[in-house]
């Protein structure tokens, strides 16, 4: 909904005339109702649901065989759906044929027709439309415009690069205005380089068309940057839904903190407010107040919201979970990398006593401690450098708190 | 001990003429002997002869029933080569490939005996053509060669044509159908394009098959001079009876250019 408001108040200096006519509906451009789907035996999707709001866009994100191509082929009406339903603007379309649905599939691989020229493929809709020759061109050459393919109309799929076929593709389905765009893995078959350019390009065209899409995608970086929304799809359901922000920094599940991003991961109890975790207690009274007292819980934070000091003075906004020893050191491009070993089985430092005193683990003799994770930015790891076996403070400045079911159909 | 490449002596590829030089002599007792055996004989005394023998009455009846009745045995398997390749490939159901094994099967049949089997169904005493009255008898008609024609060479034109489908990217046609086009849209705009160089290969084939088609037409035609008499039948009849040889030669001379 953010991005949707975002995006409506931009779109004064924008060309928005590929946008649907129905502007008006009630914001939502397409819907999945409770989903399942089985191939045979195995079962793939299972009571999935979300919303598409208009000029939305929303990536499917999971791995491959979490069932997000079978959504979108759903979605598109290329297979059927065992239950549920598909709404596209308020209708019913579970029923209808592919190509009675009008909605516009961008295949990974491009699936362009290679006997037709650029400007044919782009104009394939309206002509199986019957639309009068004077609106096809007009409309060819408006799309071949907004794509930037000008020097391209007249030639063969086949002389393209990659990123032009796809321009291309996308060009295609908007000439006869989809009610949604489906992109199934839009990036998959094209180098890095290029996949970070296109993606970009992509996303300021759909700002400017202002067509309601979903990607698909297993890359999480792709995920962040295209989704207003994120639908993170785990083993055939729904783990998370919400924007980029939410799925990242508040992780509902495991899964969902541990797939998007690096996550570290410790088992503990919550009580009185705190998480306890061996003798390490973590002040966490809003995050453990869902529990109750005594109750099983996983501590998930990512390695950059791990504060490190060599004295007992943590950052501001930032809270003491215990000890540890510096176990590693590693240098990865953009910030540096540290394994830490947490001292979880010594009792708490009293308040009055030397920060460091009772850390005794990782002696040369016996490496104890449960490793974690934590990254610092460049600047900061230049500033103050750490070394192996140093003595730290550790702290946490965001983290979330889950429930730990051990069995999976306490769910 | 080491052996010496032979590969790239002072940067002259070795292998190259080697190979093209082997496959050459290969080829030249096996087939281009007896193609140009044919040409020799048939012009040996002078293309005088040639054309006339080449333009005699029955001569030509016998060439262009050849190349009508391979006509239609080539239209109708293209047609029906690319309906059933695509019901095969895309549809799957309880003994597809048995389907496709038996389709294959005649390739495997002597054409004589393809023939034969056509007489007994056909056939005046056959099992469906026992049903026919006299004058719908169609064994030993053009149409009998047209049958049997069809028999022999469908394998060939569906066995171009499939492997294309197969290999054929199924999202291509779910594009099409996703940008609104129906199916009949979708085959016609989309995929036939695709299938044009297996269409014109298969349909070559099929055709060059056809007109040179001898053990299955021979007993189904009857091979009634100026009737249902083929191109191949001259041949053979001129020199077996060997009354004159140079008759035989032009048409399969023509046979053998046009394929």
């Amino acid at each position: 909904m953010i991005a949707k408001m975002k995006l409506a108040s931009d779109s004064g200096q924008l060309d928005v005339s590929w946008a649907p006519d129905r502007e008006k509906s009630s914001g939502v451009a397409a819907s999945v109702r409770g989903i399942s789907k089985r191939f045979k035996k195995a079962k793939v999707l299972e009571d999935v649901s979300f919303d598409v709001a208009e000029g939305e866009s929303l990536v499917l994100l999971g791995a491959s065989g979490s069932g997000k191509t079978t959504i979108l082929r759903i979605i598109a009406g290329l297979e059927q759906p065992d239950s549920g339903y598909v709404i596209l603007h308020g209708k019913d379309v579970t029923d209808l044929p592919a190509r009675e649905r009008g909605v516009g599939v961008i295949f990974q691989s491009y699936a362009l027709f290679p006997r037709m020229t650029v400007e044919k493929n782009i104009g394939y809709g309206l002509k199986i439309r019957h639309r009068p020759r004077k609106e096809r061109r007009e409309t060819v050459d408006r799309l071949i415009e907004l794509v930037q393919l000008e020097k391209h109309r007249k030639k063969y799929p086949w002389q393209l690069s990659g990123g032009q076929q796809q321009r291309v593709a996308i060009a295609r389905t908007l000439a006869y205005k989809p009610q949604v765009l489906l992109f199934d893995e839009p990036f998959g078959a094209l180098d890095a380089q290029t996949r970070v350019h296109l993606r970009r390009e992509i996303r300021a065209l759909l700002r400017q068309v202002r067509v309601p899409s979903v990607f698909i995608t297993h890359d999480q970086e792709e995920a962040l940057e295209l989704g207003d929304r994120i639908a993170v799809l785990n083993d055939g359901h729904l783990e998370q839904i919400g924007t980029p922000d939410e799925v990242y920094n508040h992780p509902e599940t495991e899964f969902v903190a541990t797939f998007l991003g690096a996550a570290n991961l410790l088992l503990g109890v919550a009580t009185q407010g705190t998480v306890e975790i061996g003798t390490a207690k973590l002040p966490a009274e809003k995050e453990t107040r869902r529990f109750r007292e005594g109750q099983s819980v996983k501590l998930v934070f990512r390695p950059e919201d791990v504060c490190i000091s060599k004295d007992a003075n943590l950052p501001e906004g930032c809270r003491r979970l215990t000890n540890g020893v510096i176990q590693e050191v590693d240098f990865v491009g953009a910030y540096q990398r540290l394994t830490v070993r947490l001292d979880l089985t010594h009792r708490q430092q009293p308040e009055d006593e030397a920060p460091l005193y009772q850390v005794t683990i990782n002696t040369p003799e016996r490496m104890t401690g449960v490793p974690i994770m934590v990254t610092r930015p460049k600047p900061e790891a230049n500033a103050l450098r750490y070394k192996t076996g140093d003595r730290v403070a550790i702290g946490l400045t965001s983290f979330s708190v889950l429930p730990n079911y051990t069995l999976v159909k306490n769910r | 001990m080491k052996l010496p490449a032979i590969r790239h002596v002072r940067g002259f590829d070795v292998a190259r003429p080697l190979s093209i030089g082997a496959m050459l002599g290969i080829m030249l007792p096996l087939v281009l002997l007896p193609l140009l055996s044919i040409f020799i004989f048939g012009t040996s005394k002078g293309l005088g002869v040639f054309w006339s023998s080449l333009v005699a009455p029955e001569a030509v009846f016998a060439l262009k029933l050849s190349i009508v009745t391979s006509f239609w045995a080539t239209a109708f398997n293209v047609l029906f080569g690319l309906f059933a390749a695509y019901v095969l490939s895309r549809y799957d159901f309880w003994g597809r490939n048995a389907v496709i094994v038996t389709i294959s099967l005649p390739t495997a049949i002597p054409t004589a005996v393809a023939g034969f089997s056509l007489l007994l169904l056909w056939g005046k005493y056959g099992m469906i053509g026992r049903y026919f009255s006299e004058d719908q008898q169609i064994m030993f008609t053009p149409f009998a060669i047209i049958l049997a024609n069809i028999f022999v060479t469908f394998p060939l034109a569906f066995g171009v044509i499939k492997p294309v489908f197969d290999t054929m990217s199924r999202s291509l046609e779910e594009a099409s159908a996703t940008i609104g086009a129906t199916r009949w849209q979708t085959f016609w705009h989309v995929t036939l394009p695709s299938l044009r160089g297996a269409i014109v290969s298969g349909a070559l084939l099929t055709f060059a098959r056809a007109v040179g088609e001898f053990g299955s037409t021979i007993l189904v035609s009857g091979n009634l001079a100026g009737r249902t008499q083929t191109a191949p039948f001259i041949s053979l009849r001129n020199s077996t009876k060997a009354k004159s040889k140079r008759q035989m030669r032009s048409p399969s001379c023509w046979l053998c250019s046009h394929s």
